[in-house]
């Protein structure tokens, strides 16, 4: 019964920094055949039905939890993430967020994700290996609140950045929930401030909050660091 | 069969309006308003489908929401089954699949669900 509350200790991240465990090239193949098995009664694509609102973008929810018990690094991110649906109508995606819980209720080291259908919530996958994310910490409460009103404008196309958005992640943590948006390209300021700009609208943020910048490749980076420094007994 | 149209290239958003913003209380209400009035209903990646915050939230109740997704996985504590048939759930996954798709096929029809209090 050794770390019952490892999962519990790392809360500086909008994903998956510290749950990946498994070199990045060999990665993606493996999500996809994993994929396969997994989704293979509905790998086709949704379309809206008769009557609905279509959306721009058909989206994917996607699950994450650290398993309790385990040094992180011995999973890897794709063993933890777990495809809930797709959707492609205003209706489709009440039906999915309806029958899920709020992310302000969820326990543990968890996260949920909102990606355009196709594109993986990894850093790896071709939409995202240019890119990188806005980051909102959140004092415990907040986060069910600022996800619906995120995910809300992305799917209503409100940040006008073109194709640029990829998707959006909820991650509750010990002390903390941080909300996060993905998009395409790290080095388009213009794109970045729109992003940056339309976050504080539509999230109603107090004017004091933090928003920090953060491309993949810092993120691949510190991950590496931080793996290649640690000793391996020591968590995470 | 004119090839003129083909060659269309991308272009700089016709015109720039700059609006200072020094106070919380200068942003729009909703969200299609951008400061200053502006409508957007044309961007400059071409018509894109928007919807703002309160039509969103609207849709919410129609009918179609109310069912769980063909094949949302059980998540223990995070997909909920619809709170009226767990005891089906739990028991016949095929019972579910027929219940779920009956109301869905009945929303051309807009009488249904909705009950009037008179």
């Amino acid at each position: 019964m050794n770390n019952k509350f490892d999962a519990l200790k790392d809360d500086d991240s909008g994903d998956h920094d510290q749950d990946q465990g498994s070199p990045k090239d060999s990665e993606k193949e493996k999500t996809e055949d994993k994929d396969e098995d997994q989704n293979s009664s509905r790998r086709k694509m949704v379309v809206p039905g008769a009557g609905e609102h279509p959306l721009q973008y058909n989206y994917t929810f996607w699950y994450s939890r650290r398993t309790p018990g385990r040094p992180a690094s011995t999973q890897s991110y794709e063993q933890n993430i777990k495809q809930i649906g797709s959707f492609a109508s205003v209706e489709q995606f009440w039906r999915f967020y309806s029958h899920m819980i709020r992310p302000g209720d969820m326990t543990g080291h968890s996260d949920f994700h909102l990606f355009k259908e196709g594109i993986k919530p990894m850093w790896e996958d071709d939409a995202n290996k240019m890119g990188g994310k806005w980051i909102i910490r959140l004092r415990k409460g907040l986060a069910s609140r600022c996800w619906e009103n995120l995910i809300l404008a992305m799917l209503g196309e409100q940040f006008m950045v073109g194709e640029e958005i990829c998707g959006a992640v909820v991650s509750v943590r010990f002390q903390e929930d941080i909300i996060s948006i993905w998009n395409k390209t790290a080095s388009d300021q213009a794109t970045t401030a729109r992003i940056r700009d339309t976050l504080r609208r539509v999230l109603n943020l107090p004017p004091n909050t933090i928003m920090e910048y953060k491309t993949h490749t810092d993120s691949i980076k510190a991950w590496e660091d931080f793996h290649g420094l640690v000793n391996p007994s020591g968590g995470r | 069969m004119s090839t003129e149209c083909q060659k269309t290239t991308a272009k700089a958003i016709p015109s720039t309006r700059r609006v200072t913003i020094n106070d919380a209380a200068h942003m729009p209400n909703d969200y299609s308003t951008t400061p200053g009035g502006t409508l957007f209903s044309t961007t400059p990646g071409g018509t894109r489908i928007i919807y703002d915050r309160k039509f969103l939230l609207g849709c919410r109740s129609s009918p179609v929401a109310k069912t769980p997704p063909r094949g949302l996985p059980k998540i223990p504590g995070v997909t909920s089954p619809p709170s009226n048939e767990p005891d089906e759930k739990a028991s016949n996954g095929e019972l579910i699949n027929k219940k779920t798709t009956s109301p869905e096929s009945s929303t051309t029809g807009d009488d249904s669900q909705f009950e009037m209090d008179i």
